[in-house]
């Protein structure tokens, strides 16, 4: 077949240029390191990498959310840390005004003392997240959440909790009515309460305890009353469950011997008087850690009492102040998990990162090795065609003649 | 027999060999000239003289000039080249077009995200400012790099407008110059020699045709050659030549479309019957490709907006008193083009008007549509197409609105027979969009609603999560209260009735991880979403309150992070009503991204494959009409040395004259 001159040299010419092109585009690959320059390079390639891509931001944004909630929950945890530090401090004090040999005027002293740390744990309770925000706010409150007012000290905010975060849910917040406000009454099962002699109006010259639970099968989360009825030797007590009208038990006063019935047991002590007379209702979650303060400063400032009713006042006291006591240490544990659990989050994410960064990179990353070599090849083959064409190119028919 | 036939025949043997001689010569100086063709003399040997003693030559005769021509290898040539520049031309305008679907970071899905990623920060913090300004800044952003693609596909449009007038103004100076060529043909024909310069000067024109569009030639009795383009319509016929022009699409001004000039006005060609050349590539990219591209990113551009702006309206903002969210993106209107043909009324303006409306971003297709009037005539029906190459099919105004998303109403004169117009519902959506939301405090991070839990429940169940979802959420009817029943042992539902501050109640069932409130399917469309985690016993409740400090709640702006992975984009209407799940807004920018990369890649490998279809063709009919310098030296030195011998030849006859005169001297 013949073969037009001009035709050969355009042929060349284009192919030198195609070769040339590509080792353009070879060479923009190795500079970036990416073997998918535009999407037509690889479409598949590129949208996979592009969600990927997607992934690692939402992975990013979650863990700024993360550390916004950790910044939180360290800032709760050690409130609540300081929290429970004066609540004991609170409660030694309490203890100590048990003590039978003081008068009016050292439990007014210790009451002044119990008052002072109140006003503290009410700080706490206010404490700012840094952000704008309080640490106890719940889902939004007034500024501050707690208010001290006339009545008490109450929570304006909307309890709950608010979460950030668009992968998980991270608290930001804790709920300030579920630390201060919703501990269980009584012992946690029941509520005891002395109640004025029914004969006389007066207090009663007996007392009875915070009670047990002997038997949890047993409780029924009635209410009952217990009733003294004589006085001194030969006195005996009736309890009724007043939500049934049936009495469950009935026997002889004898002080510091425990009654028991329906799964749980009291212990009634002091001397018998006729008419004497307690309750025992279920208890409830809603024991206010500044109301049960309130109530221990103005007991303890109150002048003149007998020492059943100082007793009778003190373990009161005392049980509920175990009871906000437990309820915040709950809550203390509860945000020491939700830190465990934002630790494992975190490095969950670093995982979840790592996995996208690595497909992002498996889907748009350039093979190095598999780069340079195809470079190579390239570049090999460029230079043998420009050596054959100055060769074939050389070689006329006119050249021989010319002598 | 004397000298004067032997000075004779080396006179023609002289005479032959120059002209070979001078052929050769004008072959090697034509040897790189476009489209030249090798010519050959055609030599012939007379018939001889009869004498006693039989026949003598009487020499060489010049018979005529030919040209190394092959008729099919030239159109094949021809047309392969007007495929490989279709090609090539389509190629490299879907690189341009691939520009505007930028990968990885600076792309469009990644902007959406970025604006969701800035919102993770505000319910984090949702009163901090700067994390708000952040959520603005990152919206701005989003809304900026659609208006740029969308002012990049304008740019790109009116690049192809004038690409295509420049071309066909160089389509129409080469039919004239073929007529011209054929009016000279014609007229040398008649010498009863062919004209070769004269026709592979045509024929490099024709070939120079067909780079811009493709054509069908038709040899005529006179030498002259017919032109015909787009399946038979004449462009050049003996000395008449017909002119394109680029005339505004009846529907969009900005778009042009072929149309051939005739007796009786000028006619539209269609882009489907051009099957070649650069115009044709021209006018599909713009009627296919662009198109597309623009519907695609006006999809993802309503659909973002729209549903970013409806979550918004759903929220409080921060401003005193709180109030529902302002929209934070505006975006072009969706709009209706009138055909120019269309009924007019005697002012001259259009009798019949459409005004179209979004109503649900989510059903909106990426297409645009052409509207007829209802064939058969049934009023309130139309035809509706989807362009460029959908099925017809006749739908009322509900039935749009149902299956695309939106509302078409008709206003002005009904329409006529015969009217038609352009919906392109998003086309404009990408271009025109922009932040209209400045202030910080706009936002509106907080839900109008806040559930709490009552100290009294006895159930571990505390609140999730609560929004509103739709505007179906009334709030002169809050607070309300849910009230849960007792566990069904059959699926462990827990029955719960919802009892509304005007005392109506609503009741349905609860299962641990479904919500409470949004269940169209069980009939309950309260407008807003409760998630709950732990399990509620019988008897508890959830109180839902109007929100009391919009500062502190972030439950609006939670909503907003469900857009990022909720499959709004392009969802279909399904055969039984339900709607199937689109593409969340990255799928939606990863897929539209690499369609077009696809058809890049594809138009890559068509060019590499018409090239190389449309080089062979070229080295095939050169390699039949083209020079080879080689063979040219040889035929040089071939006729070199036939002219040496025939000056011989006349120098023996000299010779022998002279003998013969030496003689007589004598």
């Amino acid at each position: 077949m013949r073969i037009a001159t001009s035709n050969m040299f355009d042929t060349s010419i284009s192919t030198l240029q195609r070769r040339q092109q590509q080792m353009q585009d070879s060479q923009q690959r190795l500079t970036s390191g990416k073997r998918i320059q535009q999407a037509s390079d690889d479409p598949t390639g590129a949208s996979r990498a592009e969600r990927s891509l997607s992934a690692i931001g939402r992975i990013d944004a979650n863990q700024r959310a993360l550390e916004a909630s950790r910044n939180s929950m360290t800032l709760t945890e050690s409130a609540l840390g300081d929290a429970n530090e004066i609540m004991q401090q609170i409660r030694e004090s309490m203890v100590a005004a048990g003590n039978a040999s003081y008068t009016d005027t050292e439990r007014k002293g210790l009451a002044d003392k119990i008052a002072g740390l109140r006003n503290q744990l009410l700080a706490i309770a206010n404490r700012p997240d840094g952000g704008g925000g309080f640490l106890f706010g719940g889902q939004g409150s007034a500024d501050p959440p707690f208010l001290d007012q006339p009545g008490g000290v109450s929570y304006t905010g909307v309890p709950g909790q608010i979460a950030t975060g668009n992968v998980d849910d991270f608290p930001l917040t804790v709920d300030g009515r579920a630390v201060w406000e919703q501990a269980r009454s009584g012992n946690g099962t029941f509520v005891t309460e002395p109640q004025p002699n029914a004969l006389t109006g007066a207090p009663g010259k007996s007392w009875i305890d915070a009670g047990r639970v002997i038997n949890p099968s047993l409780l029924t989360g009635n209410s009952y009353q217990v009733q003294v009825s004589g006085t001194g030797a030969g006195a005996t007590y009736t309890v009724t469950n007043t939500s049934t009208g049936a009495v469950v038990a009935t026997a002889p006063f004898a002080s510091g011997k425990s009654i028991e019935f329906e799964g749980m047991a009291v212990t009634l002590s002091g001397t018998a008087e006729d008419g004497d007379q307690f309750t025992i209702a279920p208890s409830t979650p809603g024991l206010k850690v500044f109301e049960v303060l309130d109530r221990a400063v103005s007991e303890l400032r109150t002048p003149l009492r007998s020492g059943v009713q100082i007793a009778q006042s003190n373990s009161g006291r005392v049980r509920d102040m175990d009871a906000v006591i437990a309820n915040m240490q709950s809550a203390r544990s509860q945000v020491g998990e939700r830190m465990n659990n934002l630790d494992g989050t975190e490095s969950r994410m670093a995982d979840l990162k790592l996995y996208n960064q690595s497909e992002q990179s498996a889907a748009e990353d350039l093979d190095m090795v598999q780069g340079i070599s195809e470079f190579q090849n390239q570049q090999s083959g460029y230079d043998a065609a420009l050596k054959t064409y100055a060769m074939v190119q050389r070689m006329s028919l006119f050249q021989y003649i010319n002598s | 027999m004397g000298t004067s036939a032997l000075l004779s025949l080396g006179m023609k043997a002289m005479f032959a060999n120059q002209a070979a001689l001078q052929t050769i010569g004008q072959n090697i100086a034509n040897a790189n000239t476009p489209g030249y063709s090798r010519q050959l003399v055609n030599l012939t040997t007379p018939e001889g003289q009869f004498t006693g003693a039989g026949y003598f030559g009487k020499g060489v005769n010049v018979q005529t000039v030919t040209r190394a021509h092959n008729e099919f290898l030239t159109k094949e040539a021809a047309s392969s080249k007007s495929l490989a520049f279709m090609d090539s031309t389509r190629y490299s305008l879907l690189q341009q077009l691939e520009k505007v679907f930028p990968t990885g970071a600076d792309g469009l899905g990644q902007a959406a995200n970025q604006f969701f990623n800035a919102m993770v920060d505000v319910t984090s913090r949702p009163a901090d400012p700067s994390a708000r300004q952040v959520a603005l800044g990152r919206a701005q952003e989003l809304a900026a790099r659609f208006s740029n693609a969308g002012a990049q596909l304008a740019d790109l449009q009116s690049g192809v407008v004038s690409d295509l007038k420049a071309d066909i103004d160089v389509v129409n100076q080469l039919s004239q110059q073929i007529a011209a060529a054929n009016d000279q043909v014609a007229r040398a024909i008649g010498t009863g020699h062919s004209p070769n310069d004269l026709l592979d000067q045509r024929d490099q024109l024709i070939s120079r045709l067909s780079q811009y569009v493709q054509v069908t030639t038709l040899p005529a009795s006179d030498g002259s050659v017919g032109v015909f383009i787009g399946g038979g319509q004449r462009l050049v016929l003996g000395n008449q030549a017909q002119t394109l022009s680029a005339t505004p699409d009846p529907y969009d001004s900005n778009r042009v479309q072929l149309s051939i000039s005739e007796a009786n006005g000028s006619r539209v060609l269609d882009e489907s019957v051009l099957s070649g050349g650069s115009i044709s590539a021209l006018l599909a990219y713009q009627n296919k490709d662009l198109q597309d591209a623009r519907n695609l990113m006006g999809q993802m551009a309503m659909a973002v907006a729209m549903k970013v702006n409806s979550q918004q309206a759903l929220g409080l903002d921060l401003s005193n008193p709180p109030g529902a969210g302002a929209p934070i993106f505006a975006v072009g209107s969706p709009r209706t083009l009138p055909a120019i043909t269309n009924t007019r009324d005697a002012a001259g303006a259009y009798a019949t008007t459409l005004d179209i409306q979004i109503t649900d971003p989510t059903r909106v297709p990426a297409s645009s549509f052409l509207l007829r009037a209802d064939p058969t005539g049934t009023p309130g029906q139309y035809e509706l197409t989807a362009r460029p190459d959908g099925k017809p099919e006749v739908l009322t105004p509900a039935d749009i609105e149902k299956r695309y998303g939106v509302r078409i109403t008709e206003s002005g004169a009904p329409m006529q027979p015969g009217d038609s117009f352009v919906v392109e519902p998003v086309a404009m959506a990408a271009g025109g969009m922009r932040r209209v939301l400045d202030n910080t405090n706009g936002l509106a991070a907080a839900a109008p609603v806040t559930a709490t839990v009552p100290l009294t429940n006895t159930g571990t169940m505390t609140v999730d999560s609560l929004y509103a979802v739709n505007k179906n959420l009334d709030l002169s009817k809050v607070p309300m209260s849910v009230q849960f029943g007792a566990v069904n042992p059959a699926d462990n539902s827990i029955a719960y009735s919802i009892t509304m501050s005007d005392g109506s109640v609503v009741n349905g069932n609860w299962k641990s991880g479904s919500t409470i409130g949004n269940e169209p399917l069980a009939g309950i469309d309260l407008g807003f979403e409760l998630r709950l985690n732990g399990v509620p016993r019988a008897g508890d409740t959830v109180n839902i309150d109007p929100t009391k400090f919009p500062a502190a709640n972030n439950s609006n702006a939670k909503a907003f992070l469900n857009l990022q992975k909720e499959s709004y984009v392009g969802r279909v209407l399904q055969a039984d009503g339900s709607l199937s799940k689109g593409a969340t807004i990255t799928d939606a920018y990863a897929a539209a991204m690499s369609d077009v990369g696809s058809r890049v890649q594809g138009s890559k490998y068509l060019s590499g494959v018409s090239a190389g279809v449309a080089s062979d063709a070229e080295q095939v009919r050169s390699g039949q009409a083209g020079v080879n310098l080689d063979e040219e030296a040889a035929r040089l030195m071939q006729f070199q040395q036939g002219y040496q011998a025939a000056a011989k030849v006349l120098q023996a006859g000299q010779k022998i004259f002279d003998e013969l005169l030496a003689l007589a001297q004598r």
